[in-house]
C-alpha cells in the first residue's frame, strides 16, 4: 500500500529525514515511536503533502502511484488522512459545514453523489453517537476554543467520517483521558479491515494496548533505527531510547 | 489660481452655464448656496496627497486624465454585473436624474415622503453649507447637485419594509454625477435604507448624503458601492443624531477604480449610538478609501466600527477612522476596528486609526491588523480532501462572517452575502 524509500526532507535547508525506509502492506497497523525532534511529525507531514517540507531524496509509492506529486487534497482523496498532533484552529468555519464540505469533495472526486445537508446531518448524527462526541460541537468553529482532547476527538470524528484507506496518527493519544483514548482506538479499530492500513506516531506503549500494532519501529535522528513486533514497544518503555537506538 | 488641477478648471469655467440649467436656478438661495460651494471648491481644489486627509489616496487619475484630454482614458473592463434586489419601494436615478419610470413609490404608508431634490430645489428647500467647510467634494457637490432623494418620516412612522434607492450610471462622463440625499427622521420614526450604486463605463460620482436622526429615531443604513470598474466613486456621508437616536450604517464595496467611502457622525443627543460597519472586496488595481469622522459631543453615548478588506492583485486599502470626545463629554464608549486579509504579495493597506479624547471618564478602543491567509488552516481544510482555491475561499468567507453579521436586515444581510460569495467566486 505504501512504499517509503531512502526519504530525504528537509525545512529551510535542515535535513529532518534522513532516509526513511518503511513499507505497509494493506490492513497493517505500524507504531513509530521516537525522541522528541527526531522527525516523526516531519514524516507525518512530508507524507500528506504540507509546504515547506523540501524532499530532497528517495520515494514514496502509494497504491502504485509517486504520492510525492499530489497536492495535498487529492492525497486526502486517495484516502490519506492525518490525525494531526496540533489540530488547527479555523475562526469563522463551522465545524459542520468544514465536515460537509471535505466530504463532499471526496466523494465528488470519486465521482459519488455529494450529501445533501438532511443526509449529511444524519451521517455524522450516527459518528458523534458512536464516539460519545457532543452534538453541539458541529455548530462551533472548527477546533476554536476545543480543550486538547476535545481536538483530538474532532480528528478522530473526521477520520470515522471520511473513512480512509491510510491513517496516519500523530500522537492522537497524547492529552486524551483514559475514556477518550479508547473511544480514539475504538475509532481507529472500527476502521480496521483488511484493505485499511494505519501509522500511528505515539510516545505511549499505552495505546498500543487498544491499537494493537503488527509492526513497531523506532525513528531517531531521521531515521529508522530498529523495528520489530508489539514486543518492541514494551522493551522501549522499559529501557528507554538511548539503550535501543545504540544496540 | 493658476495651479488649479486640469478638472477643477473646467468645473469652475463652466459654472455659471451649468447652474442656469441646474435645478432651483431661479431660486435666491438656492444660487446662493451654489456660489458658496464654489466659491468654497475654488479655494480648495481636489485635494492632493500634502493635505493630511488625502495621503493615502492620490486622485491624479481623477484630476489629470493625461490620455484622451475631457475625457476619462477608456478601459475595456467589464463591469460588474447588477444584482438586482427585489423590492417593493425603490427610487431609481440614472446618470444623476429621478426616473420615474423605473421607480416603484407607490403605496408608501403616510408620514413617509419621498421626493427628488430637483423637484425640492424648485421648491426652496434650503440646504446647509458652513462657510469654512474643508471637503472639497462636498463644495463641488453643492455647486453642481442636480439631483437625489429627499426623504422624509414623521414623528413615530415606522417602515417595516425596506426603502431601495438605485443610482445606475450609463456611459463614459469625465464631470460629474453630483447627487446630494437628504435624510430626515422625525422623533420616534424608524426605517431602512439600502442604496445602491451600479453602473458601466467610466465615470465619476459623487454623492453626498445629510441625515438627521430626531429624538429615539433609528435608520439602518446600508449602501453598496458596485459601480464601475472604470469609475470614480466619491461619497460624503454625514449623520447628526439626537438624543437616544440610533444610527446603523454598513457599506458593501466591491466596485469602482477609486472609491472613498466618507462617513461623520455627528452625536448630538445622549444616549444616542452610531455603528459604522463595512467590507470592502478589492482586485486589479482597485483602490478603496474608508474614512470615518465619529464625533461624541455628549455624555453618556457610544460608537462602534468594524471594517473589513480583502484585497488582491494590487489592489489597495485605506481606513482612516477617527474618534473625537468632546471636553465633559464622559461616560462614552467607543470602539473601532479595522483588518484587512491580503491575497497578495502586491495588495496593500493604508490605517490610520485616531482617537482624540477630551474627556476622561470614557472608553475606548481602537485596532487595525492586515495578514495573510494562515498557511496552517489552508493545510488543514486541504489536508481533508478540500481543493486549495476552495479552502481559500471557505477562509476569506470565514473572515468576513462576522462583520456580514452586524448586518440586521435579514434579506439585505442575504444580499451583501450572495454578493461576497459572487465576488469569492470570480477569484
Ligand atoms: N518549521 C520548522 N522550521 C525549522 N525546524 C523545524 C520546523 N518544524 C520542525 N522543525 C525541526 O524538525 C525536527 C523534527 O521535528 P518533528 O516535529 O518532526 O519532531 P517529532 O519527532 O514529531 O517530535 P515530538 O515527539 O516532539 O512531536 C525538530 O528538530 C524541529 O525543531
Ligand atoms: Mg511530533
Amino acid at each position: 500500500m505504501l512504499e517509503i524509500k531512502d526519504l530525504r526532507a528537509e525545512i529551510g535547508g535542515k535535513e529532518i529525514l534522513k532516509g526513511i525506509n518503511l513499507t505497509i502492506n494493506p490492513g497493517e497497523i505500524h507504531a513509530v515511536m521516537g525522541p522528541n525532534g527526531a522527525g516523526k511529525s516531519t514524516l507525518s507531514y512530508v507524507l500528506s503533502g504540507r509546504e515547506g517540507y523540501e524532499v530532497t531524496g528517495g520515494s514514496v509509492t502509494y497504491m502504485g502511484e509517486d504520492l510525492l506529486a499530489l497536492s495535498p487534497d487529492e492525497r486526502a482523496c486517495h484516502g490519506i488522512f492525518l490525525a494531526f498532533q496540533y489540530p488547527v484552529e479555523i475562526p469563522g468555519v463551522p465545524s459542520a459545514t468544514f465536515l460537509k464540505t471535505a466530504l463532499n469533495a471526496q466523494r465528488k472526486f470519486r465521482g459519488e453523489e455529494e450529501l445533501d445537508a438532511m443526509e449529511f446531518l444524519k451521517l455524522v448524527r450516527e459518528k458523534t453517537a458512536e464516539l460519545g462526541i457532543k452534538d453541539d460541537m458541529l455548530k462551533r468553529a472548527v477546533n476554536v476554543g476545543f480543550s486538547g482532547g476535545e481536538k483530538k476527538r474532532n480528528e478522530v470524528l473526521q477520520m470515522a467520517l471520511l473513512e480512509p484507506k491510510l491513517m496516519l496518527l500523530d500522537e492522537t493519544d497524547s492529552g486524551l483521558d483514559i475514556d477518550a483514548l479508547k473511544v480514539a482506538a475504538d475509532g481507529v479499530n472500527r476502521l480496521r479491515s483488511p484493505e485499511r492500513s494505519a501509522l500511528v506516531i505515539t510516545h505511549y506503549q499505552r495505546l498500543l494496548d487498544y491499537i494493537v500494532p503488527d509492526f513497531v519501529h523506532v525513528l531517531a535522528d531521521g531515521k529508522i533505527v530498529k523495528s520489530g513486533d508489539k514486543s518492541l514497544a514494551l522493551e522501549l518503555e522499559e529501557k528507554g531510547y538511548a539503550a535501543i537506538s545504540a544496540a | 489660481m493658476s495651479s488649479l488641477t486640469p478638472l477643477a478648471q473646467r468645473y469652475i469655467d463652466r459654472f455659471d452655464t451649468a447652474a442656469r440649467q441646474l435645478p432651483g436656478a431661479d431660486n435666491r438661495s438656492v444660487s446662493d448656496l451654489r456660489r458658496a460651494g464654489l466659491e468654497a471648491f475654488a479655494a480648495l481644489d481636489f485635494p492632493h496627497r500634502k493635505v493630511e486627509e488625502w495621503k493615502f489616496t492620490n486622485l491624479t487619475a481623477l484630476t489629470k486624465p493625461t490620455a484622451n484630454e475631457g475625457r476619462v482614458a477608456p478601459a475595456p473592463a467589464p463591469a460588474i454585473p447588477d444584482q438586482p434586489f427585489e423590492a417593493r419601494f425603490e427610487m431609481v436615478f440614472v446618470n444623476g436624474r429621478f426616473s420615474a419610470a423605473e421607480s416603484r413609490l407607490d403605496g408608501l404608508p403616510e408620514g413617509i415622503s419621498v421626493t427628488s431634490l430637483a423637484d425640492s430645489l424648485g421648491n426652496g428647500t434650503v440646504l446647509s453649507f458652513p462657510s469654512q467647510e474643508k471637503r472639497a467634494f462636498l463644495a463641488l457637490n453643492t455647486a453642481f447637485m442636480e439631483d437625489g432623494l429627499v426623504l422624509s418620516v414623521a414623528e413615530g412612522v415606522v417602515l417595516d419594509d425596506i426603502l431601495v434607492v438605485t443610482f445606475r450610471s450609463e456611459g463614459d462622463q469625465e464631470t460629474g454625477r453630483h447627487l446630494r440625499n437628504v435624510i430626515t427622521l422625525a422623533e420616534g420614526s424608524s426605517l431602512t435604507l439600502l442604496e445602491r450604486h451600479v453602473g458601466a463605463g467610466a465615470y465619476f460620482s459623487n454623492p453626498v448624503t445629510e441625515v438627521s436622526l430626531a429624538a429615539d429615531a433609528r435608520l439602518d443604513h446600508y449602501k453598496l458601492q458596485a459601480e464601475s470598474p472604470e469609475a470614480f466613486h466619491l461619497a460624503f456621508t454625514d449623520a447628526e443624531l439626537a438624543e437616544r437616536a440610533d444610527y446603523r450604517n454598513f457599506s458593501l464595496s466591491i466596485g469602482a477604480k477609486l472609491s472613498r467611502n466618507e462617513l461623520t457622525t455627528r452625536i448630538l443627543g445622549r444616549e444616542a449610538e452610531s455603528h459604522l460597519n463595512g467590507a470592502y472586496l478589492m482586485r486589479g488595481s482597485q483602490h478603496c478609501d474608508t474614512t470615518t469622522l465619529t464625533e461624541h459631543r455628549v455624555p453618556d453615548t457610544n460608537s462602534s466600527q468594524v471594517y473589513k478588506g480583502v484585497l488582491d492583485d494590487h489592489a489597495h486599502g485605506v481606513f482612516q477612522g477617527k474618534i473625537h470626545i468632546f471636553p465633559d463629554a464622559q461616560h462614552v464608549a467607543g470602539d473601532q476596528l479595522s483588518k484587512a486579509l491580503l491575497l497578495s504579495d502586491y495588495a496593500a493597506v493604508d490605517c490610520k486609526p485616531e482617537l482624540e479624547i477630551y474627556a476622561d471618564d470614557v472608553k475606548c478602543s481602537h485596532g487595525a491588523t492586515s495578514g495573510e491567509l494562515d498557511e496552517q488552516a489552508l493545510f488543514y481544510l486541504q489536508s481533508r480532501g478540500i481543493p486549495l482555491a476552495s479552502a481559500r475561499k471557505m477562509l476569506i468567507e470565514a473572515f468576513l462572517a462576522d462583520v456580514l453579521e452586524t448586518v440586521g436586515n435579514e434579506r439585505v444581510k442575504v444580499y451583501f452575502d450572495g454578493l461576497s460569495r459572487h465576488w469569492l467566486s470570480e477569484a
